[in-house]
């Protein structure tokens, strides 16, 4: 395996690596005394102090209630605005029209036609007749 | 002698001298760091002792995934944020900040016959992509590494990197112009 090339640091990197360790400053005696010691004054924040606040169970039983509660009434005033609805009983269809027996023949179906066709013409003979009458012929 | 891991664990279990040998090596480091973002000394000073403190109360968040180095300058920029942010109109700009006889920064660097490029660094970039040039350059940080630091995206990190690069390549092609055309 050929051995990975390393980029050589450009001047810019190498200037400015070269001038941040230009910058001197140390810590001091009295600082590292005070980080020592706030240090000493403080502990460690456990995981388990920084979960959500435990409820008392009672909150839990009082909110499944409230809960439950408003569910009921919910559906107590829905059912109540339906009861005062009017009531529109739907009439079935097949009992609006009379009842058509499609086996039966052509001519019992035409029947109810032709007695209308008769009680038509018979009509226009008399007022034929009547018109005739009248006119002297 | 422990190693860091080991000593992360013991600070977890409460040991302060644990945690004051893990973070002995990156103490100084951070001040130098702090010193450019902070108006003073001692605000550089405060800054990383709440660091410090930060970091140990809040030990137990330390993700082994990170650096430590990387969560430690997490701490430091979130808090140098919070001490600078109340007395500068605009954040971003951190020229302001400094002036020439009590620039802490200056009061550390030692003469030179040219100006240090964290000092014009420091005039040409705002304070994010100054702190992404210190990581990657004063620190040696992955791209990665810094936009975890600065809770950045990486995008953000490179494009960001690379502007400040421009920004002071111009700046060294002009000062050696400069003293090519004084001789």
């Amino acid at each position: 395996m050929p051995p990975k090339k390393v980029k050589p640091m450009d001047k810019l990197a190498k200037q400015l690596r070269d001038d941040a360790e230009q910058i001197n400053v140390s810590v001091s005696d009295e600082l590292d005394h005070r980080i020592a010691a706030s240090l000493r004054a403080v502990t460690p924040v456990e995981e388990s102090k920084r979960t959500p606040v435990v409820r008392p169970p009672l909150f839990w039983w009082a909110s499944t209630i409230t809960g439950v509660a408003a569910a009921l009434a919910v559906i107590a005033i829905v059912n109540w605005q339906a009861d005062e609805q009017p009531v529109s009983t739907p009439v079935p269809l097949a009992e609006l029209q009379p009842p058509i027996e499609l086996n039966m023949e052509a001519a019992k179906l035409t029947a109810p036609l032709q007695q209308e066709l008769d009680a038509l013409q018979s009509d226009l003979k008399k007022a034929e007749e009547k018109v005739r009458r009248d006119i002297g012929l | 002698m422990a190693s860091e891991l080991q000593l992360i664990e013991a600070a977890k279990a409460g040991s302060a001298d644990a945690f004051a040998d893990l973070v002995r090596s990156y103490r100084e480091r951070l001040l130098r760091f702090l010193l450019t973002r902070c108006s003073s000394l001692a605000d550089a000073e405060d800054v990383l002792q709440d660091t410090l403190i930060s970091a140990y109360r809040y030990i137990h968040s330390y993700d082994p995934r990170w650096r430590f180095s990387t969560w430690l300058y997490r701490i430091a920029i979130r808090n140098a944020g919070k001490l600078r942010a109340p007395d500068l109109v605009d954040v971003d700009s951190v020229s302001g900040l400094h002036d020439e006889e009590n620039d802490p920064l200056l009061q550390c660097i030692a003469d030179s016959e040219r100006e240090n490029l964290w000092i014009a660094a420091r005039r040409l970039l705002n304070d994010d992509v100054f702190a992404a040039m210190w990581l990657r350059y004063a620190e040696d940080m992955s791209v990665n590494d810094i936009s975890t630091a600065l809770d950045r995206s990486v995008s953000w990190t490179k494009v960001n990197l690379m502007r400040g690069r421009r920004a002071l390549d111009d700046e060294l092609n002009d000062a050696a112009e400069e003293s090519e055309a004084y001789g």
